[in-house]
């Protein structure tokens, strides 16, 4: 009885714990939790959900659109465009006074290669530069507004394709030529190419205070054609490393005639010496700008030979090496600053060309790397973790791998034809190691089709892992050369401009607003607030102007609505004129009213309820 | 002349005075507006001597419903204010030198007559301001009068009036001018 009770009570204990087991224990705990992970799906890694925001800002380029595109990161929603090299209606820019001037005439610019300002050779978020290859410029974006701040037109070039690029401290944003050209933009000859023509590299400073450029010097080159660049950090933060093509000095054909040399150059320079140089008077002026040539200055500048036709060399985070990968003999490179100051310290020249010392290749360089069957390779990006990442044209991959070792680690297709690539602050001194975009120059028939030019694309990669996981590919207006990933904390925008109230033609109040003539020109100091214009305070109908056929006429308006994303435009019918005022900002409008008759102005920029009723009149009084 | 407020009451009164000064320079009074389009609020702000916030976004606003606009110029009290706080202030300090009971009584009444005039002047204004709209404003509103203290809704803004630090100053300053007559009371 006593035995039977105890082997039922443990029986009856083993089934409760058994019953207890099949219910509620889990067995998968550890799989789970493991597979949960990884089964995170990849629209889970690019949602950013309402009210919060992504991680990075993508300031990519919008190449012969002259356009800035941001985008933000990892979700690829395109946040806006900001007019840089091309005038752009939407906002009034190229057709307010400032900008007009700024743009100079010119109706397009090609937008290559965004650089965000430095310090210390990490993003401090401040100011964006970029080079327009079409003609000659360079370009300050003011991060704090997303306007642009300054455009300089660089005398002596032949389309600055191999900047921007900014040194370790943004000492300098350096811009050399991809065409060699006469200097002075004079006639020459092709057949007299060799003596006449020149490659010029533009040292520029920026004013952060002034929002201004200045052309500091010039380097005159041999007439090779320079096609990337990148700045030296930490050791070697005093030189400049730049690929060239065509040293065969082809002047016709350049597709086969640029490719015959089995090897082209890399040129290292010593700015830090040049600006010395300069500083001692040590210049000659040419078309107002002081112009060295570093061949007559020892130690000013060196040539490193490389695989054929290279494009880009990247200075590794930590400032030692340079890689760079011809496009047409498919392996990159790494090259060792140290081995490189060594050579030169020891004088050990493998050869001369055109004045300008040789290092030898093979004491130069550290390895190659070659991936079998990887082709194309244009650009490397970095993480934190020692690895680079190369786009691969021809065969449309990314490459990861140790500079260490050469080691390759991963690859991955991309679609289709990657150009440039940015990694999450993958060129600074220290990378983030989180996205990789590839910056795509076709995409085929990747998105609903638009007629026979497809868009182009970018991919997003997810770098954070040992291997890279493609996430997705967004379309992208024509046509993405380069971008930099800044993380949203480096970036502070402003909301509003801040009143100032002596501030030039600005006006404050509504009873301010008026109208001032000298002469044939009218000055309007008029107000913009919702939902109203206010000209002239005193006039019977305060959002009317009349002026007489054959003024010139000023409108000068401050945007009185101290209030977050208040914008209003200012578009006058018929005259084909449209500009905008930002919150706390003044603006001018200036045309000449040749034109005669009744014009409406009205807000363009969307601002209240009462925005359609935002209006006013332009009234030309014809010539007797 | 007879004292008959104690050595406490006296410092009492002291800090109360102190407290008086110190209420000029801290804000009394507030509104907050919060709207879909102003998820982070919009804020009006009162010091004695003057207003601040976000005053000429509200203007802007305001100007839809036909509501006259907001400055220091429309409040003409704020000019004096200075002026009447410093008077009270000096005005305890005598009091609490003097130490007598009978002049802390009218203390006491001055001080309290003074809020509730305060309060009936904002009253006024708030009143003023709410019914006295532009018939011609774009946007038709009734007349509506906002609450000195708590919430009122007008149109798609939700507003939320109150009191702070400095109006809590003031209470504290009353409680601190009421305590000797508990401290002193007669045995």
């Amino acid at each position: 009885m006593k035995r039977k009770g105890i082997i039922s009570a443990v029986s009856g204990l083993a089934a409760g714990v058994l019953v207890a087991a099949v219910f509620f224990a889990d067995f998968n705990k550890e799989e789970k939790a493991s597979s949960a992970a990884d089964n995170k799906s990849k629209a889970e890694k690019v949602y950013v959900p309402y009210g919060e925001y992504d991680d990075y800002y993508m300031l990519a380029s919008g190449g012969h659109s002259g356009q800035l595109f941001v985008y933000g990161v990892p979700s690829m929603r395109k946040i806006r465009t900001v007019p840089v090299f091309t005038p752009d209606p939407a906002t009034g820019y190229g057709y307010d006074e400032n900008t007009k001037k700024m743009l100079g005439g010119y109706t397009w610019g090609d937008f290559h290669h965004p650089a965000v300002s430095e310090t210390k050779g990490d993003y401090d978020g401040e100011f964006l530069f970029a080079n327009d290859v079409g003609n000659n410029r360079v370009a300050a974006v003011d991060l704090s507004t997303f306007h642009t701040a300054d455009i300089m037109s660089l005398p002596n070039m032949g389309g600055p394709h191999a900047g921007v690029f900014v040194t370790e401290n943004t000492e300098y944003i350096a811009l050399p030529t991809r065409f060699a050209r006469p200097l002075g933009g004079k006639y020459a000859e092709l057949d007299k190419y060799k003596e006449e023509y020149k490659g010029v590299v533009s040292m520029a400073k920026f004013d952060r205070d002034k929002k201004k450029f200045n052309l500091a010097y010039q380097i005159m080159l041999p007439p090779w054609s320079y096609d990337l660049s990148d700045a030296g950090k930490k050791m070697s933060g005093d030189w400049i490393v730049m690929t060239t093509y065509n040293t065969e000095f082809a002047t016709t054909n350049l597709e086969i005639n640029a490719s015959q040399n089995d090897r082209d150059y890399i040129v290292l320079i010593n700015w830090k010496k040049l600006e010395g140089e300069v500083a001692k008077g040590n210049y000659k002026e040419i078309e107002g700008v002081k112009m060295v040539d570093p061949r007559d200055y020892k130690g000013a500048i060196y040539a490193i030979p490389v695989s054929k036709s290279p494009h880009g060399v990247d200075v590794t985070p930590d400032g030692k090496r340079f890689i760079a990968a011809g496009k047409l003999a498919p392996l990159m490179t790494v090259f060792s600053f140290e081995k490189a100051f060594e050579a030169i310290e020891k004088e050990d020249y493998s050869d001369e060309k055109f004045g300008i010392p040789v290092l030898p290749y093979k004491k130069v360089m550290e390895r190659e790397v070659d991936p079998p069957g990887a082709l194309g390779p244009l650009h490397t990006q970095f993480d934190d973790k020692g690895n680079a990442y190369n786009t691969m044209f021809i065969s449309s991959e990314v490459v990861k791998w140790k500079v260490d070792t050469g080691e390759v680690i991963d690859r991955k297709p991309s679609y289709f034809s990657p150009g440039h690539s940015s990694a999450a602050e993958g060129d600074t001194v220290d990378p983030d190691g989180k996205w990789l975009v590839a910056l795509n120059k076709i995409a085929k028939d990747n998105f609903l089709s638009v007629g026979p030019s497809h868009p182009e694309s970018m991919d997003l990669f997810d770098i954070s892992g040992e291997e890279m996981e493609h996430i997705m590919a967004a379309p992208v207006d024509p046509e993405p050369h380069y971008a930099q990933i800044v993380h949203k904390d480096k970036i502070k925008p402003k909301k509003l401009y801040e009143k100032d109230e002596k501030r030039k033609n600005a006006v404050w109040s509504k009873e301010d607003a008026h109208i001032e003539r000298k002469g044939n020109e009218v000055h309007v100091y008029g107000v913009a607030l919702r939902s109203k214009f206010v000209f002239d305070a005193k006039s019977d109908r305060p959002d009317a102007v009349t002026v007489n056929q054959g003024d010139r006429v000023f409108f000068h308006m401050t945007n009185i609505d101290l209030d977050q994303d208040i914008t209003h435009g200012f578009g006058i019918n018929d005259y084909n004129l449209n500009f905008e005022v930002q919150p706390g900002q003044t603006n001018t409008l200036e045309f000449v009213a040749d034109q005669a008759g009744t014009f409406p102005i009205y807000c363009t920029n969307f601002c209240s309820a009462l925005h359609q009723e935002m209006s006013g009149y332009l009234l030309v009084k014809p010539k007797e | 002349m007879k004292k008959n407020l104690s050595v406490a009451s006296m410092i009492s009164l002291i800090i109360a005075a102190v407290l008086i000064v110190i209420s000029i320079f801290i804000p009394w009074w507030g509104m907050k507006f919060f709207a879909p389009q102003y998820p982070e609020g919009l804020d009006i702000i009162v010091y004695p001597t003057t207003l601040d916030g976000d005053i000429e976004v509200v203007n802007g606003l305001n100007h839809y419903i036909g509501m006259k606009e907001f400055s220091n110029q429309s409040f003409p009290e704020l000019a004096y204010m200075p002026y009447i706080v410093i008077s009270f202030a000096v005005l305890t300090l005598l009091v609490a030198f003097l130490r007598k009971k009978s002049f802390l009584f009218g203390l006491i009444i001055l001080y309290v007559i003074g809020g509730i005039v305060g309060l009936l002047d904002m009253y006024r204004w708030l009143k003023k301001f709410g019914t006295e709209l532009d018939p011609k404003a774009p946007i038709d509103l009734d007349p509506f009068v906002p609450p000195i203290i708590g919430e009122n809704t007008i149109a798609n803004f939700v507003t939320n009036s109150y009191f702070t630090y400095g109006g809590y100053l003031l209470g504290i300053v009353f409680i601190l001018m009421i305590f000797p007559l508990w401290k002193d009371r007669k045995k």
